[in-house]
């Protein structure tokens, strides 16, 4: 550049050697130009592929399927309609919008490309008529009995390095985002070739018209470029620097591709130390909500301070970032983008910024932890960090808010009375599936921090009892639900000389009971016979069969569950139990596709039989009756009698764990609750994990547990005080299934009188 | 030749599905806790010990096939049209949702069977057909098609003994 100024400030020789000489300069600092542009070059696609490749995986709940006899409430297909940002209309004429007239609804969906395919946008009405969907009709677009709406984005796999970022593609905008940004900072911004001499002049005009800067000159793409600069030098140099490597980068890219980038570039605040970059985490920090689901008064609040994130800080000067922020609506209705009435209402609302920003990019920081475990089994981590994968995941965010609610609520009312602070893990899956549908990782759900679902494990106490019943039941020529055991005290005496004596929860026992009723009143000292007759290893064999992949103990101490296994562990177990014998391994992940939409994996369901279902079928009876008769039946104070239920309590000492695992006909759900130091607490299972689980299953509409009796099972009328066979409808008589060959030989008169008979037929025909 | 005579077992039992009707699940809509004066729980103490809530009602079961929804019964022809094309995954992909809809139909699980028979993966199959025959309680035509179909799956896989196992429980039916 110097040589060239000399060259022209020494224009008095026109001889031929002087104008060769010149000519041959003005080559030379071509070619030097020529040099620094493909430097230049090299900078700027560099830089920019740094941010724009490193594209984060985003992560999908389950679709929500629609059909007839869907079971879905009013008020969560509302809550599903509006986390997928369709809003509410009184004519929904376009996709992404819906109308409501108490449970009927009329719904333009929008159109996703699904793993399995691309499924179009439909104008469909369904009535919600007893949770369970109705009259499902298509109005516009192609006929179907069963169709999806778009899974909602419940999070992404983000980079861990550099900034503080929620990443956020275009297409996850809020309406009229494009045009706050574009008439405020950039009109020309899909005309120019990255640089805009007109706009300069233009901003010009309008500073000079208002007395004052109220637009900048530079374009989005040159404010982009300024941003891979680390310092902020205003030097002549580098603005030319910046413009050509704005034009540059016009060059290599498509504006759409600049555009988003700069949406995660722009520097918007800053907290403390961090910066916050970006319109997602941005759209967090001023407003805790996703960017997607911002109104317009917010979209130009955000537009507004990209100016001067400090001067026009909405928390410090909230004048002066309304005053600016009225100045982005009123460029946007001058611009012709919104109507003069929308313009003046938005300037009329509050800033309605957030006292204290929020961080948390997800919502559910338990259930995605989970998540990339399962993922961490076949993908690194740097590809779910930068190759913008599709993950589709089995969450169900209505029962995943039922489940911490449910938490919240029941987690309230226990620390009221409890000196110390209580914590709480719930895991819930689909019973046949084995798919997780929600996971709370503590009383603070969306707090990401300690997962206790997954990493807290706790002894599991009386959870262990369903396991030494069914080795027993697996063997019918010795045991049946009406085999008598012994409810007494005894010690164990260990080769080094100690002494274990077990004791029954209440201090009491109970005699000879039948098998069935020890496992419902969850009897510690028959239970612990039971296990010792048919073999701590016996036990240890079913628990492995039923997937435990943890080593645990073989004492006699673990009959009673003095494994430490996590919730989510326990429900793997139980999940062999609630589908009868079949081992359904847990899963979060359907599929996972490219960013382009192929499919890298899919991991679909899974069951292999593991245990006799014959033999299961018994535990599933008495564990009913635990739910009925035994220590789970107070579920029923905040649950409708008609909804089967199967279920078992657990406590450790001085219950320091409360434990809950139970199944419905749809759902299998584990609770724990206890405190984080291991400390006791005046909870048994059923006053602590069991209000947390009935809470959450009262919550959610479902079938009830009914399982088909399989083909070797045969149900009779027996007394089972004495074993023995006996007539319909007696007093003392339950109608009980044996596995065939194994019911009771003896036969028993109806042992009450002849009343207890009339009454029974009474209640028959009444 | 084996997965036209699967395809022939299977093709009737839908029907069949389909005119059972609605089966015996109970489904209960979701209410709002009920708020139970949790104060006057005595602390310590297994709830067993009070009296109870309520009289006793007996743990239900059922003897009737669940039967399929007709969501699932058209997700399952969407897999049948997919099936006759060769596409075999996307096949299963529909019987999945079609399993997720209707979790406790045995025809669904035999489909799986079939489809995963068909994609040469015997071991699955066997498993599925294993599931679906858990699920068909006293219904005659489901249990005989479910061991038909294990016969052929394990003759396939060359388990002749297992095979003839199964073939004789479908003919003792």
């Amino acid at each position: 550049m110097r040589r060239m100024k000399k060259a022209r400030s020494s224009k008095k020789s026109p001889s031929h050697p002087w104008r060769r000489l010149i000519w041959q300069l003005v080559i030379v600092a071509l070619i030097i130009l020529a040099g620094w542009v493909v430097y230049l070059d090299a900078v700027v696609t560099s830089k920019f592929e740094g941010r724009r490749w490193e594209v984060p995986s985003r992560v999908f709940a389950r679709p929500l399927e629609i059909y007839d006899g869907a079971p879905i409430s009013v008020d969560s297909l509302r809550y599903e309609l509006d986390r997928l940002g369709y809003e509410p209309v009184r004519l929904p004429s376009e996709p992404g919008s819906y109308s409501r007239s108490g449970g009927r609804f009329t719904i333009y969906t929008r159109a996703f490309r699904f793993p399995d395919g691309e499924q179009p946008a439909r104008q469909i009405s369904l009535t919600i008529n007893g949770d369970r969907v109705q009259a499902f009709q298509v109005r516009k677009g192609p006929t179907t009995r069963v169709m999806r709406l778009e899974p909602v984005q419940v999070g992404g796999i983000y980079p861990s390095h550099g900034e503080d970022r929620v990443l956020v593609s275009l297409d996850e905008a809020p309406a009229l985002f494009r045009e706050a940004l574009l008439s405020t900072e950039d009109e020309d911004f899909f005309d120019h070739w990255g640089i805009a001499p007109l706009s300069i002049l233009r901003a010009l005009w309008a500073n000079i018209q208002a007395g004052h800067v109220v637009q900048g000159g530079s374009t989005l793409t040159q404010q982009l470029v300024k941003n891979f600069y680390l310092t902020r030098d205003q030097t002549l140099v580098r603005k030319a620097n910046e413009a050509i490597m704005a034009l540059l980068l016009e060059a290599h890219y498509e504006k759409n591709d600049i555009l988003e980038t700069y949406l995660n570039e722009v520097y918007l605040g800053q907290a403390g130390s961090r910066a916050i970059h970006g319109f997602g985490l941005g759209s967090q920090f001023y407003f805790g909500e996703s960017f997607r689901r911002l109104d317009l008064h917010e979209v130009a609040l955000l537009v507004a301070v990209i100016k001067g994130p400090s001067y026009f800080d909405p928390r410090r000067h909230p004048e002066r970032a309304r005053e600016r922020r009225n100045l982005v609506i009123r460029l946007m209705e001058q611009a012709g983008h919104i109507s003069r009435e929308r313009a003046d209402q938005a300037q009329a609302r509050s800033l309605d910024v957030v006292d204290r920003p929020s961080f948390t990019g997800a919502e559910y920081p338990a259930y995605l932890d989970l998540v990339q475990r399962h993922l961490s089994r076949d993908y690194r981590q740097e590809d779910l960090q930068s190759e913008g994968l599709r993950i589709f995941t089995t969450l169900n965010p209505a029962i995943q808010r039922s489940a911490e609610n449910a938490v919240a609520e029941r987690l309230a009312r226990l620390n009221d009375r409890s000196e110390k602070t209580l914590e709480s893990a719930v895991v819930v899956t689909s019973r046949d599936s084995g798919e997780v549908v929600a996971l709370v990782g503590g009383r603070e759900s969306q707090y990401d921090g300690f997962n206790r679902a997954v990493d807290a494990r706790r002894p599991i106490g009386s959870l262990m009892k369903p396991f030494v019943f069914l080795s027993a039941l697996s063997r019918p020529e010795d045991y049946t639900l009406v085999t008598p055991l012994k409810d007494r005290p005894f010690a164990l005496v260990f080769d080094n000389g100690r002494e274990w004596k077990p004791e029954n929860y209440s201090g009491e026992a109970h005699g000879e009971v039948p098998l069935h009723r020890a496992l419902s009143h969850s009897y510690n000292l028959a239970s612990v016979r039971l296990g010792l007759g048919v073999g701590v290893p016996a036990v240890r064999n079913t628990l492995d069969k039923l997937g435990l992949a943890r080593d645990i103990p073989t004492y006699p101490s673990m009959l009673l569950g003095a494994a430490s296994l996590s919730p989510v562990e326990v429900a793997s177990l139980y999940q062999g139990i609630a589908t009868g014998g079949f081992n359904t391994p847990l899963r979060t992940i359907r599929e996972v596709t490219t960013a382009g939409g192929e499919s890298l994996s899919r991991y679909g369901l899974e069951v292999k039989q593991v245990v006799d279902p014959a033999a299961v079928h018994l535990v599933q009876y008495a564990m009913q009756e635990v739910m009925q008769e035994g220590t789970g039946k107070s579920a029923y104070r905040y649950l409708p009698r008609e909804l089967g239920l199967a279920g078992k309590t657990g406590t450790t000492n001085d219950g320091r764990d409360s434990w809950f695992a139970g199944f419905s006909g749809d759902l299998l759900a584990v609770s724990w609750v206890g405190r984080d130091d291991n400390g006791p607490t005046p909870l048994t299972g059923a006053t602590g994990a069991l209000p947390v689980w009935a809470d959450l299953m009262s919550r959610i509409p479902q079938n009830s547990f009914s399982p088909v009796v399989p083909a070797e099972v045969n149900y009779h009328w027996v007394d089972s005080d004495k074993a023995a066979l006996t007539e319909e409808g007696c007093g003392e008589g339950r109608y009980m299934p044996f596995i065939a060959g194994s019911e009771p030989t003896d036969r028993v008169a109806c042992s009450g009188s002849l009343g207890g008979q009339i009454r029974n037929w009474l209640r028959s025909v009444f | 030749m084996g997965t036209r005579i699967g395809g022939l077992i299977l093709g009737g039992i839908l029907l069949a599905g389909c005119a059972g009707g609605p089966g015996p699940d109970i489904y209960v809509p979701a209410q709002r806790p009920v708020d139970s004066d949790t104060s006057s729980e005595a602390q310590g103490d297994e709830p067993a010990s009070r009296p109870s809530v309520e009289a006793r009602s007996a743990p239900s079961h059922q003897s009737e096939a669940p039967s399929l929804s007709p969501a699932a019964v058209s997700l399952i022809r969407d897999a049948d049209r997919l099936m006759r094309n060769d596409q075999v995954g996307a096949a299963i992909g529909r019987l999945e949702r079609a399993q997720r809809i209707s979790p406790r139909s045995a025809e669904v699980y035999y489909r799986l069977a079939h489809a995963y028979r068909a994609n040469d993966q015997l071991g699955r199959a066997e498993q599925f057909a294993l599931r679906g025959l858990s699920l068909t309680g006293d219904s005659v035509p489901l249990q005989r098609t479910g061991w038909s179909l294990l016969a052929d799956i394990r003759r396939s896989a060359g388990d002749m003994a297992g095979a003839e196992k199964a073939q004789q429980r479908a003919r003792a039916l």
